[in-house]
Order: C-alpha cells, then sequence, then structure tokens
C-alpha cells in the first residue's frame, strides 16, 4: 500500500464510524406550544402495534371517521413495540412530538410539561366515565395526563392435559400448594416444567408484580418507595427457589423473555402453567387447538383473596400551536362506544371505562378478568421515576434470581436507585 | 450539473495525465484545471457525506454535550457530565472487555478462514459459480434475520443444535447457547464470523486474482513448493488486500450492531454487551435512558476506533509495502 492511502484508509475509517455513531445522535430542543395559535389541518397519532391483524385496520378506520367528522386530517403512525421508545424519544429531541402518542407511560412526559391535562381536552363525562383505578394511575400532580385507552389483566393459565396426568385437581390457591402442582407436573417428564416464568428483560416487572401483589407487598406504600420491603424481598426469594431450590421451571428463568421464551413452552403444550393475558388466551384459541387450558386467579402466599396485576396504556395530548381543539375532537370520537370497545375487543384487551365493563359483561371467556378489574392492582405509573425504575427492574431482576443471585442485594440496589429519583 | 461536452473533455484526459504526471511533472494551469474538474466529480460524494456524516457527526458532538430529560427533552448544558457519566457507569469496564473480545475474537478467525476459502474459490472447478453464490449469501441477508434464525438454531428447547448435539450424544442434556454465560460470547462470536467471511473472502480473491501469472511461473522455475510459494508469494503479494480487509473489519465488527443485540437481547443487564449495544441500551434500554449520555458514548466509540485503526496500521507498518 502506498503512503498516501493511509489516509484515505484513515479517512474511510472515519466516515464508517461517525456515520454509525451519528445514528444514535440527534439533537434539537423540544418546544412546547400552548396550544394557542390558528387551528391546524392535521393532526399526528403515533399508536404503538398491539397486533399486525387489527391495529392499523381499526386506526386507518378510525382516521376516515374523523376526517369526515372534524375537517381535519389525521395522519396515523403505527410503531412496533420494540422501537416506539427510541422514535418518540427521537420525536420529542427534534422538537417535532406527535399531537397523540400511545405509550405504556406518560409521567416523564407531563413532568417535562409537554402535556394537556384533563381539563384541557378531555369531555366532563368521558373522565367521569373511566374506571378509577386507571383515573388513579393517569394521574400526576393532581391532574390527569395518561388517558387510558386499553388494559389487560393476568391471570394463572394452566394446562388441563397436563393437570389431569398429573393428578391435580384444581388450580393452586396458595403458593404451597402451587410448588407442589408445579412439582408434580415437572416429574412427568418429557421435558414438562410445572412453571414458565419471565425475568428476563421484556417484561421482568410484571412477573415480578403480580406474585408480590399475592404476597401483600408493592412497589410503593403510602407514598414511598418500598421495592426492598420484607415482603417483596420474601416474594422474589420466593420466585428464585422456584428454579434453584424446587426445580420446577424452565431453565435459565432470569434469561427468559415472554413472548419468545415463555409463552411458546406453554402453547407446545410443554409448561403446566404460565401467566398470561388476553392475547395468550386469543393465540391459543387461533393458532394451538390443542392445548387444553383453564384460566384461573393466581394463588396468594397465604390463601387469602387472588390479587391481580393489570395493566393500560395511555394516549397523551402533546401541547402544540393550534392543536387544542382537533385533539379534544380525537378524544371525543375516541371514547365513543362504538370506536373505544370495538378496538379493544379487535385486539383482545380489556375496557378502561364503566360503560365499556357493561359492554363486555356478556362475555363469559372475560369473567375472569372483569370480576377483578375494578380492584386491579397497577404499577405506580404516575410517578416519573417509575419510568426509570422499571428499566433497572427489567435489567436487574433476572441476575437477581439466578443460582448465585442475591433477592435482597438487588432489590436494595432499586430501592437505592428508586430513592434517589433514578 | 456537468455538460456533456465538460464530461469528454475531463473524462479523455485522466488516465494519461496522471502517468504523465508520475514521469515528469504537469504545468500547474493543467493541475489546476484538473483541481476544478475533479471538484466538479466530487461534488455529489461531497454533498452526500456532509449531509449523512458531517452534520449528524456535528448534531452527535452537539447533543453529548447537552442534559436530557427521559423523555428527550432537551433541558440544557451538560458540560462534560455525560462523558463522565459514561466513563464512570459500573458496566464500562465490562464493556470495554467485551469489545476488545468482540473484535479480536471475530476478525483473526474471519481472516483465516477466508484467507482458506479465497484460496479455495479462486482454483478451478466444476460448480464454482454456485459455490461463489452461495459463499456471498450469509453478507446479502439482512443481519438481523440472520441473527434471528441463529437464536432459533441455538434455542435450549427448540434449537436444532441442541437436538444434534444430544442425538449425538455429544451432550448430555441441552446446552444454553445464549443465556450460559460461558457460552454466550462463543455464540454471538460464531454468528460474527459467519457473517463476516463472505465479505472477507471476496476482497482476498480479488486480491489473488490480481497476482500474474507469471511470478508463479517464475516460482515454480526456481523450484519452489506449495508451501514456499504461498509464504513467499501469495502471502507478501496479498498484503494489501489483507490489510485492507483487516482494517474495513475491524471497524466493521466494532460497529456491528444487529447480531450482538439480537443474540443478547434475553440477557439482562450489559454483561455481554459491546461499546455499541452499550451505547444504543444507554439512551432507550437502560435506568439512565439518557440520549445525552448515548451521544458522548457515541462520540467516544468513533475516537476508539480511530485508535484502534492508527495502532493497528502502525503495527503491521504500512509503510513497508511492495519494496
Amino acid at each position: 500500500m502506498r503512503p498516501q492511502h493511509r489516509w484515505a484508509l484513515v479517512a474511510g475509517a472515519l466516515a464508517l464510524s461517525l456515520g454509525l455513531a451519528a445514528c444514535s445522535g440527534g439533537t434539537g430542543a423540544g418546544t412546547a406550544g400552548s396550544g394557542n395559535g390558528d387551528p391546524v389541518k392535521e393532526i399526528k397519532v403515533v399508536i404503538a402495534e398491539m397486533s399486525k391483524d387489527h391495529t392499523a385496520a381499526f386506526w386507518n378506520a378510525f382516521a376516515k371517521t374523523y376526517q369526515r367528522r372534524t375537517g381535519v386530517k389525521l395522519k396515523v403512525q403505527i410503531i412496533s413495540w420494540n422501537d416506539v421508545d427510541q422514535q418518540t424519544s427521537t420525536m420529542v429531541q427534534n422538537g417535532n412530538p406527535p399531537d397523540i402518542l400511545n405509550l405504556n407511560a406518560y409521567a416523564s412526559y407531563a413532568k417535562d410539561g409537554l402535556l394537556y391535562d384533563s381539563d384541557e381536552v378531555l369531555p366532563d363525562r368521558t373522565k367521569a366515565d373511566i374506571l378509577d383505578a386507571f383515573v388513579k394511575s393517569g394521574t400526576y400532580k393532581n391532574k390527569l395526563y395518561g388517558f387510558p385507552d386499553l388494559s389487560s389483566v393476568r391471570a394463572l393459565f394452566y394446562n388441563k392435559k397436563l393437570f389431569a396426568k398429573a393428578g391435580v385437581a384444581h388450580p393452586p390457591r396458595t403458593w404451597d400448594e402451587f410448588v407442589t402442582t408445579a412439582k408434580k407436573i415437572t416429574a412427568l417428564g418429557d421435558g414438562t416444567v410445572g412453571y414458565a416464568q419471565p425475568l428476563g428483560p421484556e417484561e421482568a416487572q410484571a412477573e415480578f408484580s403480580i406474585w408480590l401483589f399475592n404476597n401483600g407487598g408493592d412497589w410503593k406504600s403510602h407514598g414511598r418507595w418500598s421495592i426492598n420491603s420484607p415482603k417483596n424481598v420474601q416474594t422474589l426469594r420466593f420466585l428464585k427457589d422456584l428454579s434453584v431450590k424446587h426445580k420446577v421451571t424452565q431453565n435459565n428463568p432470569g434469561k427468559t423473555n415472554r413472548t419468545d421464551g415463555a409463552f411458546p413452552l406453554f402453547q407446545h403444550g410443554k409448561a403446566g402453567m404460565v401467566v398470561g393475558f388476553g392475547p395468550l388466551q386469543a393465540a391459543l384459541d387461533s393458532d394451538y387447538p390443542d392445548v387444553d387450558y383453564g384460566i384461573a386467579p393466581m394463588p396468594s402466599s397465604g390463601g387469602g383473596p387472588p390479587q391481580t396485576y393489570g395493566v393500560t396504556d395511555y394516549l397523551m395530548a402533546f401541547k402544540k400551536a393550534g392543536n387544542r381543539d382537533a385533539v379534544r375532537k380525537f378524544y371525543e370520537l375516541y371514547y365513543s362506544p362504538d370506536q373505544i370497545n370495538t378496538w379493544i375487543k379487535a385486539e383482545g384487551f380489556l375496557p378502561v371505562t364503566k360503560s365499556g365493563l357493561k359492554v363486555f359483561a356478556s362475555d363469559p371467556s372475560l369473567e375472569v378478568y372483569l370480576d377483578t378489574l375494578p380492584n386491579v392492582h397497577l404499577t405506580p405509573t404516575d410517578d416519573p421515576t417509575w419510568d426509570k425504575v422499571k428499566i433497572a427492574v427489567q435489567q436487574n431482576l433476572g441476575e437477581a434470581v439466578a443460582s448465585d443471585g442475591d433477592p435482597q442485594k438487588v432489590l436494595d440496589r432499586l430501592q437505592q436507585m428508586a430513592e434517589s429519583g433514578g | 450539473m456537468v455538460s456533456a461536452p465538460d464530461l469528454v473533455r475531463v473524462a479523455a484526459p485522466g488516465p494519461p495525465a496522471e502517468t504523465a504526471r508520475h514521469r515528469a511533472g504537469t504545468p500547474r494551469r493543467r493541475q489546476r484545471a484538473m483541481g476544478r474538474a475533479a471538484l466538479w466529480w466530487l461534488s455529489p460524494a461531497l454533498l452526500l457525506i456532509g449531509g449523512v456524516v458531517i452534520y449528524p457527526a456535528i448534531e452527535l458532538i452537539d447533543a453529548s454535550f447537552g442534559r436530557y430529560s427521559i423523555t428527550g427533552l432537551r433541558l440544557g448544558p451538560a458540560g462534560d457530565a455525560n462523558y463522565t457519566n459514561v466513563l464512570a457507569h459500573p458496566a464500562t469496564p465490562a464493556v470495554l472487555t467485551n469489545t476488545l473480545v468482540w473484535v479480536v475474537a471475530v476478525v483473526v478467525p474471519t481472516i483465516l478462514l477466508s484467507l482458506a476459502l479465497a484460496q479455495f474459490l479462486s482454483l478451478e472447478f466444476a460448480g464454482r459459480r454456485i459455490v461463489r453464490w452461495a459463499v456471498l449469501v450469509p453478507w446479502a441477508a439482512s443481519l438481523v434475520i440472520t441473527s434471528r434464525l441463529f437464536t432459533l438454531l441455538f434455542d435450549y428447547y427448540h434449537g436444532i443444535l441442541n437436538r444434534l448435539l444430544l442425538a449425538l450424544h455429544v451432550v448430555g442434556r441441552p446446552v444454553d447457547w445464549l443465556g450460559d454465560d460461558r457460552f454466550t460470547m462463543l455464540s454471538i462470536v460464531t454468528v460474527g464470523v459467519f457473517v463476516t467471511v463472505p465479505f472477507t473472502t471476496y476482497v482476498l480473491l480479488a486480491g489473488l486474482n490480481a497476482i500474474p501469472e507469471e511470478v508463479y511461473e517464475a516460482a515454480r522455475i526456481d523450484g519452489a513448493g506449495w508451501w514456499q510459494t504461498y509464504r513467499h508469494v501469495t502471502l507478501p503479494l496479498l498484503r494489501p488486500a489483507l490489510l485492507v480487509a483487516a482494517v474495513l473489519n475491524i471497524i466493521y465488527v466494532f460497529n456491528s450492531f444487529p447480531v450482538v443485540y439480537t443474540l443478547n437481547d434475553r440477557n439482562p443487564g450489559f454483561s455481554h454487551d459491546t461499546s455499541i449495544t452499550f451505547m444504543y441500551k444507554l439512551a432507550f434500554k437502560s435506568a439512565d435512558h439518557d440520549v445525552g449520555m448515548a451521544a458522548a458514548a457515541g462520540v467516544m466509540n468513533v475516537a476508539l476506533i480511530l485508535v484502534a485503526v492508527v495502532i493497528y496500521l502502525r503495527l503491521v507498518d504500512w509503510r513497508k509495502d511492495h519494496s
């Protein structure tokens, strides 16, 4: 190589690596509009994709109806759950957020002063219709910013065939029963596991939540973080014991995700139990007819009344010049019963409104969820700190349940992080 | 825009002028005209570089000095806090070690394998065209898709690799290729080599084809054996191609995101991340969730790879060439 080529190489290296690094950057100050100004002719809605089949279909139809009624164009952008965080963050960074955003968190946006509250854009009767649990979770500093769009509640799915084979009469009601049952099913052999436990980074906070609620624990109590409370430590030790001591779970639960790890085991009849929700039910019914499953409330540690863990997503509205009226009309239309309930039904989720609860009550397959919905436990999405704590939980819980993991230490660390504001 | 006559005028004197310059030098006026013409020719590339490299790079550096909210909102200047935060991050030492292991463990076997493969592909044999195409496939396929396929192959319960090893009684129980810390990096590196070999092979194949038949003839006449020919004729003449392959691979592997990220997505924490996936996680998938820190990590990544390349070029003594 001739000497001058050295610089060509170095320059090439610089260009290549800069190009790549730059993909992660981008700047621009986000400027929050006041909502005043000339009314806009178009608003943009960013929706996280719930399913390939239904999300786009519903929102495209919705956009047409909205445009016909209001004369304002509705631009719909559907983004997969994997990318939605990254893309919305980039939009805000560039000072170009959507008018309406569908996400599972809102408090950080409210804290940054980017959002409209319910007094500004939500009709009063709509606010009154939203279930109390979701009003609570959507309220930041006494104002409702997180308008729920749909919800889901988790429950214990069990494989009836495996239960019968193992001679188990009914789904477990206490944690002791749960361990006994899981042991019996694991003993069937042939790669069968008693319980498919997803504590990998995808959604470790959900798996931990439903168990800790059933041990009388919580993420926060009386307004203070209680991540490392004795009850929570006990819960995480129990979860660790399931794989390390009792050996009734699949291999390496701390590194198993829900969608590509735990659910497939249950769907192929290899797992006796798994914590599931509506979409799993839908997948089982349509794609895995061989799996004869039942749905039961979660077992509680001492046999007390079962507690459920619920998730709601939010449709939040960004303050931008001139969009307030259009945004308000968006919510009027979205919360009309034939719109919101159509989408929730299509995606296999649960209602967030009192009127919706009545509509869905006629569906017997939802009974196990609907009974518990009004008293559902949610994660503290109303605290902006949770948005960071959640990710820390996802990235750390798996380590706590490894054979050399230390639940107390991991929870102490998370508690410390939460107390210092993330 | 350059008009057609311009093109002809500019294009025609190209190569002869260059040889002339090398022999005896060229009048200055002519050189200036050449410079202007070159600028025309370079302008599309310069615009492209300006738009997709320089501008984002400026934005990146700017972002690295900004204080950002988790939402992406810029709250104000951060000074050098983003840089010190990245350096003080508890995962940083492990990430840097992983990066070094990853680059070395992929590039070295890749080059060795590609040398052998290029030698093989340069032979005349029936079906060579098909084999050459087949070698290209892993390179042409999307990295994310390739990586996702490998997660299926490596799967603990359903993966074909474990089925095979169990059937052959190589292992008594399945191996958790992607979850067991002892095997995770090895598995990721294997895929890294798999997707890097095609490009490297073709660079080396081009280098082999450029070696004139006469030197081999001379070697034969001098009575050189196969190994002597390879060691003293092929390898030295392949040096430029090897150098290019090595430098491009170091950069390419260092910057590789999809393979590491996809195969590692089930593992919590940062114990198998390289500096590139770490940068992404800092922005979106860690409790830091901080665009400013990620931008700082990005700037440091560029510096790191530049230093690595310069050190490499020093080590191989790029000046020592055709001599």
